[in-house]
Parts: C-alpha cells; structure tokens; sequence
C-alpha cells in the first residue's frame, strides 16, 4: 500500500516535471542584436495578375554586395544603401528576375517620413537632388518596369500605339513585343480577359529600412566579413542573418472620402439656391513601399492646401457680413493613383442638386514644389465661361503674387478608362472643372503619386503657401464655419488589389557557424581531459593515471 | 545548431565540476553526500542573502561605482563565509579526514552557485539565435569561480579545523581568506568603476584563480608539515 502511493507520488512529480521543462522549452528566444524596421516593396494584383514583391519571409544570411565570389545569392539577403547602389546590378536582379534570397535597400534618413531634420545644407542640395534622381530611377524599376506595356495597353485599352503582333494560339492570343519595354515580354490572353504574366512578380522580399548608427554598424560588420572572403553560408564564418518576422498579407482595399460645406448666404432666402464651387484633393498615394509613400507634394501638398482654404473660409464664413455668394464644397477624396475611382464614388453619391449647384470644381494636385509656374489642366476648351473666370481670377492674383499661370487643355477620351487628372472624373460628369498643378504634362498610370523620393524633404512650405494664397483670393475676388462634413466609405472597384503587412521588423543577429561550434567542442574536450589528468596526477599519483589508462584494456583481454 | 552551441557552453560551465569529482579521491570516498549537503547550505545562504540585498541595497540607478552600496555588498558577502562556516563544522560529516571534506564542501557550493546563477540563463540565451561570446565567459567564469571556492573552502579548514597551525601562517591565512571573500566586490570594481570589458575581467579572474589556488594549496601543505 505505501509503495503503491510512493509511486504515483513519484509519476506525478515526474509529469510535473515534464510539464516544466516543455514550459521551459517554449520560451519564444527572439531577443537579437539589433531590431530594424523595415518596409516592404508593394504588393497588389492587376486584374488578377499579381505584381510586385509576392514574397514577404525573410530568414538568411547577409551579403553587403552581390559579386562576392562563392556565394550562394539565393539563399542570402544583399544589403545596399541607395546611395551607393548599382544600377545595372538592380535592373539585372529586377527586370530579369534572378534569383536572389531578399533584398534590404537602405535608403537616405532625410526620405524617412517620421524623421524630423529639416535643416538642409547648402552643399548637401547637390547631392541630395542625385539622390532623388536614382531613387526615382529605383522606383521606376520596381514598380513601372514590371508591368509591360502590352499589359498596360489591354488593361487600359489602348491599341496599336505599339504596333502589337497578335498570334493566335491555342487557348488564347500571345502577343510579343519588342524591346519598348525594356526587353521581349509576352502575354497570354485566355477567356475572358484573364491575362497571365511571368514578367511582373518578384519571387523575393524586398524591403527598404532608413540608414542609422545601428544599420550602418551592422553593415560595416558585413563588409569586413566579406573583405576576408567568407562568403556567408550555414557551415563556414561567422555571418549575419536577417529574420523578419511577418503576417500573412490580406486584401485590404478601402476608399473613404471626406466633405465639407460651408453654405454661402443670400439676401432673400434658401442657400440651396446658391451656386457651388468645390475644392477637391486627393489623398491616396501608391509608391514602392506603401508604407513610406506620403506623397508629400503629389498629394500632401493639396491636402495642406485644401484645409488651409477651408479653414480661411470657415472663419470668413462665420460671420455673416463676409459670408460670400458661394457654397463651398470640400471635399477630400481617395483612390487618386487609380484612375481617381474616389473621385468618382464620391461624385457619384453627392446628391443631384449638390452636384448640378456646382459652378466648377478646383482639384488641387502636386502644389509643394514649384518656383513660379503653375498649370491649370483643363478638359473643356479655354472658351467656356466659367473656366474663363477660374482662368482670369487666378491669373489676376498671381500676376500680384509675381508668378505665372498656364492653361492647359487635354481632352477626354470617354472610351479610355485612364484618368491623368481628378477634375476628369468630374467633367466626365458634366461638372466643369480644373486642376491646378505644377506638373505641365499629365503622369501616367501609377506615376507621381507619392513615391520614395515624394518627402517632406522637398516639399517647399512656400510653394503651398502661395498656392493657398492663390486659390483662396481667386476665390475672395468671386466673393461659414462648416456646418457638415461627413465620412464616406466606398469599395475600389477594378482591377486592383493589395495587400498588408507593409511594415515588419527586421532582427539581425550574429550567428556562430557549425565549424565554430565544432572547434570550440574540441577545445573544451582537450581543456577537460587535461584537467582531468592534472588532477590526477596531483592527487592520487601518475602511477594512478597510468593505471586508470591501463584498467579497461586489461578488461579487453579479459573478456 | 543553437542546441549544439547550449551543450557547449553547458559542458564548459559544468564540466569542471563532474571532471573535478571524478579525478580526484573525492569520488572514491563517495563524498557526494557532502556535497549535496553543502549544496543545500548554498541554497539556503543564497536566500538569505537575497533577503539582506533586497532589504538593505538600493536599486542602483546608474551603472557607476558607489563605495557605500559596495562596501554594504560585500558585507553581505560575508554571509557566504558564514554559510561555509556552518557547511564546514556544523554538519555531520560521515567520517571522511578533512582534507577531503573541504573539497567536497567546496565542489558543493560551486556547483550550486553554477545552477542557481548560470544556468537559467544559458538556457534562455545560448539557445537564441543570435551568437555572442557571452555565455562561453560565463562557461570560463564558472571555472574561476570553482577554483576560488574551493580556495575558500580550504582556507575556512584551516582556520576552523586545525588546531596546531604555525604561528607564522596565521595572518597570511586570514588575509587570503580575505581576498577570497571579498573577491566579488573586487571583480564588480574592476567592472563598474574602472570600466573593464567582460572578457578582461573574466581573464583577470581566471589568472587569480590559479595565482590563489597556488597560494591556498601552499599554505595548505605546510600547515599540514608539522601535524605528520
């Protein structure tokens, strides 16, 4: 009976125990040198076709250039700040697509969003605006480059610009192009629309990070192990591995839109009768890294603009003396880079009288870095009255201001669904619009929309400013606190899809190889058994020593 | 790959204990009961100490040098002598002669100290996937460690259990005990106030080891001349 219960004592102190060391062995161990954060290159599906970088893990080890001899690069991660990149290096790994493990890109802190130095040298301008040329170049290449124009030409339903050989296949149309888009692409187009493409994906992470002590220390760690020449694999050198620890993307596709209205007054009655002018910016910005793209001047610097004019209005709207003859319509909109499908929703669900009191609309776009010319895009030609007046009160303010104002007219193609500028979306509605930007020529699809190099760093606060001033007494010539502003939510539709996981956390750790550990195991074995002998022969004797080593060989011929 | 490196700073931190107890005559006289007795005084001084820390030390704010909290430190040291005092001449002993109870006492209370300080965080560190030189010090310094207790051990024999020691000898004994004593507050001012790296002091700590174990082991045998 006693031992009976001596022994279930005994089992439970034993599961006891083994519930402890599994506690013990479950420790997550995620404690590294150093932790970085990182951003990751877009990634989003074209209708249906999936661009960017498809791959988000990252666990290998660190290379600070690709030409080191004897590495394995599809099982390492090349670390490169932007300032010193190969081109020709980043155009062979991205357009050709060869396989590599990962890629971190390290760029500039000045392009670092949550930075907060402002304070530029005079001799660092020069360099600074080469930085900005091979970012641009860089951005070009991870995102433009990879979708081929062919793609651009079926999606955007443009033809015969590029002179297409269409050959009939089997199960759909190939289509082959010639070197216009940086090399032979080819694609296949099956049944209904569904386009498949090798050519825009990358099948490896890449991720941008900002250059600070930590990463440059890390760096120099890199290159000093590659200087030795130990290129960094799992059995020989100490190296670097880079982990990110990561969730698995999901589509993630919101437009919200914002509005504003201040009602104008007049004498006798409803302000409802009041003609309107809208105000509208879009927000929205698409750039390499998601989460870096702010789009400081393509759309940041209209937003500035917007609330600035607003908040002008407001205070002049207040009182009811300089309550002007206008409603005003603000309005903040999303889904820019896509053809402004935010612009549209958002038009679309204004109410019918709302949007038949519009006089005209002023989209405000790219505003933050320009000296002394500005362009008013239009899409109805300069005769009409009302863009007459936008035109000549614009005009008339600037010439106060010292600055000078183009107009320029691109028409609408209706069968063509790219959008260049947001007051298309509204002329497309019958609402007469323009948009006043710096650019003097529309971008294409998915250009100038908040990229890398589209920081606060090169914004120029003046710049919005007299763009403000602009607006706002061009507006005060014509001549509320808000009573309404309201939250709009819509669905993009089309052909796009993205993805989270924008951010992550990189983990650099120094790692032992096998070798190391090997050696070390050596070392420590010979260290035991000298003390072992040392002792030995102290305490007991070399003859005791002797007899130890002779004992079991003695048992040998024994047995 | 992380395991592999774990057995090995595991190895170097305990190994000398295990090699230590089987190369000398300790294991032959089976003094493992001894030892696993000293352990428990280990146990029980270290909770103790914990208490007077916790009780009497400030939460250091900095990672400078303060004489006062130092000098208090090493006072709380002492109890460690205290504990070993007890180890030594309280506890029954089967009957083993005393030149090997002190090591056994002395082998005890290293490998206790070896468990209950550095093995947790071997455990959780030497496993990560990041390498650092680290734990192998750590391995190193369990070594010195080792040897300083068992120094003290034998010191603490002599002042203690042996009656007819030279005259002469005395003062030296109690000096070295002294320094052995007072050996971790030496270390954490070389590392806090003069402000040596790790590998240094771990170096400075193995050389004084066998400086002292040299030392210990000569006082020890001509305090045992004259008894033979």
């Amino acid at each position: 009976m006693g031992a009976s219960a001596k022994g279930e004592m005994l089992e439970s102190v034993y599961s006891v125990l083994a519930l402890m060391f599994m506690l013990v062995a479950c420790v997550q161990l995620c404690d590294a040198a150093t932790v970085v954060d990182v951003y990751r290159l877009i990634q989003y599906d074209l209708a249906g076709v999936p661009f960017g970088s498809r791959l988000a893990n990252l666990n290998h080890h660190a290379l600070s250039s690709p030409f080191v001899a004897g590495a394995d690069l599809s099982r390492t991660v090349v670390i490169v700040p932007v300032r010193d990149v190969n081109m020709t290096f980043i155009r062979e790994y991205i357009t050709q697509r060869q396989l590599l493990g990962g890629l971190l890109l390290l760029l500039p802190q000045q392009f670092n969003p949550e930075s907060k130095t402002d304070t530029v040298e005079g001799d660092q301008i020069n360099g600074e605006e080469l930085m900005r040329g091979k970012l641009a170049e860089l951005e070009q290449l991870l995102i433009h480059a990879n979708i081929p124009k062919v793609f651009q030409l079926l999606v955007f339903g443009w033809t015969g610009m590029f002179g297409a050989v269409i050959v009939e296949a089997k199960r759909g149309i190939e289509m082959s192009f010639g070197p216009s888009s940086g090399g032979v692409v080819k694609v296949y187009c099956g049944e209904k629309f569904g386009v498949r493409s090798e050519f825009g994906r990358l099948w490896y992470p890449v991720y941008f990070a900002f250059e600070d002590n930590k990463i440059d220390a890390i760096l120099a760690d890199i290159e000093r192990n590659d200087a030795i020449g130990q290129p960094a694999t799992a059995t020989t050198g100490g190296s670097i591995k880079a982990k990110v620890f990561y969730s698995k993307p999901e589509d993630l596709v919101n437009l919200l839109a914002l509005k504003g209205w201040l009602p104008g007054s007049k004498a006798d009655g409803d302000a409802n009768q009041l003609p309107t002018i809208a105000i509208v910016a879009s927000y929205d910005t698409f750039g390499a890294a998601p989460a870096l793209s702010v789009g400081s001047d393509s759309t940041g610097s209209g937003v500035v603009a917007l609330l600035e004019i607003s908040r002008l209005f407001s205070r002049l709207y207040s009182n009811p003396k300089t309550r002007g003859r206008y409603n005003l319509l603000f309005g903040l909109t999303s889904g820019g880079p896509y053809n402004y499908n935010g612009t549209h929703k958002w038009l679309r669900s204004l109410d019918q009288r709302v949007r038949e009191s519009i006089d005209y609309a002023i989209c405000l776009n790219s505003i933050g870095n320009w000296d002394s010319e500005l362009w008013i895009h239009v899409s109805k030609p300069p005769e009409n009255a009302y863009i007459k007046q936008v035109f000549e009160s614009i005009s008339s303010v600037a010439e106060e201001l010292g600055v000078t104002v183009g107009l320029k007219h691109k028409k609408i193609n209706i069968s063509n669904p790219r959008v260049a500028w947001e007051h298309e979306q509204f002329s497309r509605l019958r609402v007469t619009a323009v948009t006043l930007s710096e650019l003097s020529v529309a971008p294409g699809l998915l250009e100038s929309t908040g990229g890398l190099f589209d920081s606060r760093y090169f914004v120029n606060e003046t710049a919005v400013l007299k763009s403000v001033k602009l607006v706002a007494e061009s507006l005060a010539e014509l001549g509320d606190h808000t009573v309404e502003a309201n939250l709009q939510q819509d669905v993009l539709d089309g052909m796009f899809t993205f993805y989270d996981s924008t951010k992550a956390k990189l983990s650099v750790y120094q790692v032992a190889s096998v070798t190391f550990d090997l050696l070390l195991l050596l070392a420590l074995a010979s260290y035991l058994i000298t003390l072992y002998c040392f002792l030995v022969i102290t305490t007991r004797g070399l003859d005791d020593l002797i007899c130890f080593f002779r004992r079991p060989s003695r048992k040998v011929k024994t047995a | 790959m992380t395991m592999f490196h774990f057995l090995n700073c595991a190895i170097l931190t305990f190994g000398p204990h295990a090699v230590y107890y089987s190369a000398t005559p300790l294991s032959e006289y089976d003094t493992l009961g001894t030892s696993i007795k000293a352990a428990l005084v280990y146990l029980g001084t270290a909770l103790v100490k914990l208490v007077c820390l916790a009780t009497f030390l400030k939460v250091p704010e900095s990672e400078g040098f303060d004489p006062y909290q130092e000098f208090l430190k090493a006072l709380i040291g002492f109890i460690d002598v205290a504990g070993l005092y007890f180890a030594l001449t309280q506890l029954t002993h089967r009957n083993i002669s005393q030149n090997h109870k002190f090591q056994a006492v002395g082998l005890g209370w290293a490998f206790a100290d070896s468990v209950l300080h550095r093995l947790a965080p071997l455990w959780v560190g030497a496993r990560g996937l990041e390498f650092t030189w680290e734990y192998i010090l750590q391995g190193l310094e369990s070594n010195a460690n080792l040897v300083f207790t068992v120094s003290l051990a034998a010191m603490g024999s002599l002042m203690w259990l042996r009656k007819n020691k030279p005259r002469t000898l005395i003062p030296v004994i109690y000096a070295c005990a002294g320094i052995l004593a007072t050996m971790p507050s030496i270390t954490s001012y070389l590392r806090r106030s003069l402000g040596w790296h790790i590998p240094k002091v771990v170096g400075f700590e193995l050389f004084a080891s066998l400086v002292m174990a040299f030392i210990s082991w000569q006082l020890f045998s001509a305090c045992q001349r004259p008894s033979l």
